[in-house]
């Protein structure tokens, strides 16, 4: 039997496969349609009664700052997260060590500290600090970016050690034996191999610093706030239908760039990573 | 490898090394310190407006493990968690195996789709099932009129609604993994055991889930992790009244500023999942080398 075939007479699996792309885009989609109601004021309705973009216009000025600050922190935490992580695991797989195995649990246990936990931690260490040093790391951007690599840094140990342990040392062994210098090594033959998984890397490290709460509502303060915090507070406390209109922006811009993401690096890169 | 050669891969090798130090220093740093200064503080008596005691004390834990509230707490951040893993590891499966198999031209747009569900924080996904879930919404209407139930389901501010937010919040995720562990196993095992005659649910049961069982398990963890460290959906969707340890912990460092105990309620949240995954990962061990001497 071909794999088409089988994969065909699968219905149970296609039946929960449409039911999680449902239950996925679903909500996402409500946001979207729900944002377009002109009539209410300060209560939503789905499906819309009157089509209006009113909401559009009356978006509050700190949201589209919480948006920078959000890219911002998203931008520095994928870059920072990949060299560090990256380095962790070019050691890790080819150092030889006898400890490669220890040394791999030992920088994935950060994704064993629940986020919360994550968050109360760096707080409680930032006053410390504070009282210690002077240094007030509290909401600031170098702060919470500390807080964001420390939890993503696994993503990228992971994604490049995977790449890593099924390249080829040969290829480098040839480079060098055709007369090429360490640099230029690292640079042409190690870097290209390993340019799916550092673009894994990046890509998760952006994926849970751009969506995370439990970790930024601790470390915000009131000049220095992300998005999803921004959003959570607003739902929490008192609801502003323009963080619909809000969301609807930040959804369409999120998939406008997967998809020229896709177009232009392609995903199987993202997806090829090995799990641990 | 004449020795030369050996001698040369050697040195290579240390080179390497030098790449670990840089990481290595700066991870430790940010685990062990911040991490240590936090577990010295759930060992002092909180004095209010900042101040803490100047004895060691086991008093925090005492009240903790002591206080039938807070280990109900405990008991249910644990068994949402548990439960909202089980119903995501069932869904993602399926749909993760048919993104791994399928040769369809659809399958690139489907990755697309859920790379942008993944993107999405939760907290929209969240103001987006808290508009689909009411009530009159229009998940409940539908179910209304194709006759299914009569009366509205409660889907939100309820345990239930925490646990359709947790699904929400970790399902894309964990079918991207598990599409790279499914990647792993070559097609050609299934197909050889259909030829010998074996029927789908057997294949599924005898070839699939055995090699897919460590990629399940740690899929599995990294999903109960995100679960038990997540409030977003216990405030959110459970209407303040679904009080998991996250939330607990949020109130005591933001309304009742009581540090040294918040400390000690993250101590222990951080225990137990630690224990959790050890624990699976000793079972996972014992089960593959079981599955290596079968082979």
């Amino acid at each position: 039997m071909t794999t088409a075939v089988r994969i065909r007479r699968q219905w149970f699996f296609w039946l929960i496969t449409v039911g999680v792309y449902l239950f996925l885009l679903g909500p996402i989609v409500a946001v979207g349609l729900a944002s377009l109601e002109g009539k209410q004021t300060y209560h939503f309705q789905f499906p819309p009664e009157t089509f209006s973009l009113a909401w559009y216009l009356k978006i509050p000025h700190k949201y589209f700052q919480a948006l920078g600050v959000s890219i911002v922190v998203a931008t520095l935490t994928a870059i920072l997260s990949v060299v560090i992580g990256g380095a962790a695991a070019i050691g890790i797989v080819r150092g030889g060590l006898r400890i490669a195995e220890p040394l791999k649990a030992f920088f994935s246990l950060p994704l064993q500290v629940p986020l919360v936990v994550t968050g109360v931690v760096f707080l409680q260490f930032y006053n410390q600090l504070a009282i210690a040093s002077g240094i007030d790391l509290l909401g600031s951007l170098p702060g919470l970016v500390i807080a964001h690599v420390f939890v993503t840094v696994p993503y990228s140990v992971s994604t490049v050690s995977s790449v890593l342990a099924r390249a080829n040392p040969r290829l480098e062994e040839a480079a060098r034996t055709l007369g090429a210098s360490e640099l230029s090594i690292f640079w042409r033959v190690l870097l290209p191999t390993l340019r799916p998984a550092l673009f894994a890397g990046c890509f998760y490290g952006f994926i849970v610093s751009f969506g995370d709460v439990p970790v930024a509502v601790f470390l915000s303060s009131g000049g220095f706030v992300t998005l999803p915090v921004e959003i959570f507070q607003t739902l929490q406390f008192d609801f502003d239908p323009a963080v619909l209109a809000l969301s609807t922006l930040v959804v369409v811009a999120s998939a406008i760039l997967i998809v020229l993401v896709q177009k232009l690096v392609g995903f199987d890169l993202v997806l090829a990573y090995a799990k641990r | 490898m004449t020795e030369r050669d050996a001698t040369a891969a050697l040195s290579e090798e240390k080179r390497w090394r030098l790449f670990l130090w840089p990481p290595l220093i700066v991870s430790a740093t940010l685990l062990v310190i911040p991490q240590a200064s936090f577990v010295w503080m759930s060992l002092h008596k909180n004095l209010g407006m900042g101040l803490l005691g100047s004895t060691l004390t086991l008093e925090n834990y005492a009240r903790a493990l002591g206080d039938a509230f807070y280990l109900d707490c405990l008991w249910l951040t644990f068994w949402l968690s548990l439960v909202a893993t089980a119903i995501t590891l069932f869904l993602a499966f399926p749909a993760a195996y048919l993104l791994a198999r399928s040769r369809s031209a659809w399958i690139s747009f489907l990755i697309v789709l859920l790379l942008i569900s993944s993107f999405v924080t939760i907290v929209i996904k969240v103001l987006g099932l808290s508009l689909v879930l009411g009530q009159e919404g229009v998940v409940n209407q539908f179910l209304q009129w194709i006759g299914v139930i009569s009366v509205p389901l409660r889907m939100l501010n309820n345990q239930s609604g925490v646990i359709i937010g947790l699904i929400q919040y970790t399902l894309p995720f964990l079918v991207m993994l598990l599409f790279s562990v499914i990647q792993t196993i070559p097609v050609s095992l299934e197909e050889a055991a259909e030829l010998h005659g074996a029927g789908r649910i057997s294949t599924f049961r005898e070839v699939l889930l055995p090699l897919a069982l460590p990629g399940l398990i740690a899929g599995g963890l990294v999903t109960f992790n995100l679960n038990m460290g997540a409030f977003t959906s216990a405030v959110l969707l459970g209407g303040g009244k679904v009080l998991t340890l996250p939330v607990v912990i949020q109130r005591k460092i933001l309304l009742d500023v009581d540090y040294p105990f918040a400390a000690c309620l993250a101590t222990e949240l951080v225990v137990l999942v630690f224990l959790f995954n050890v624990a699976s990962t000793f079972f996972i061990r014992w089960k593959t080398r079981g599955a290596s001497q079968v082979r």
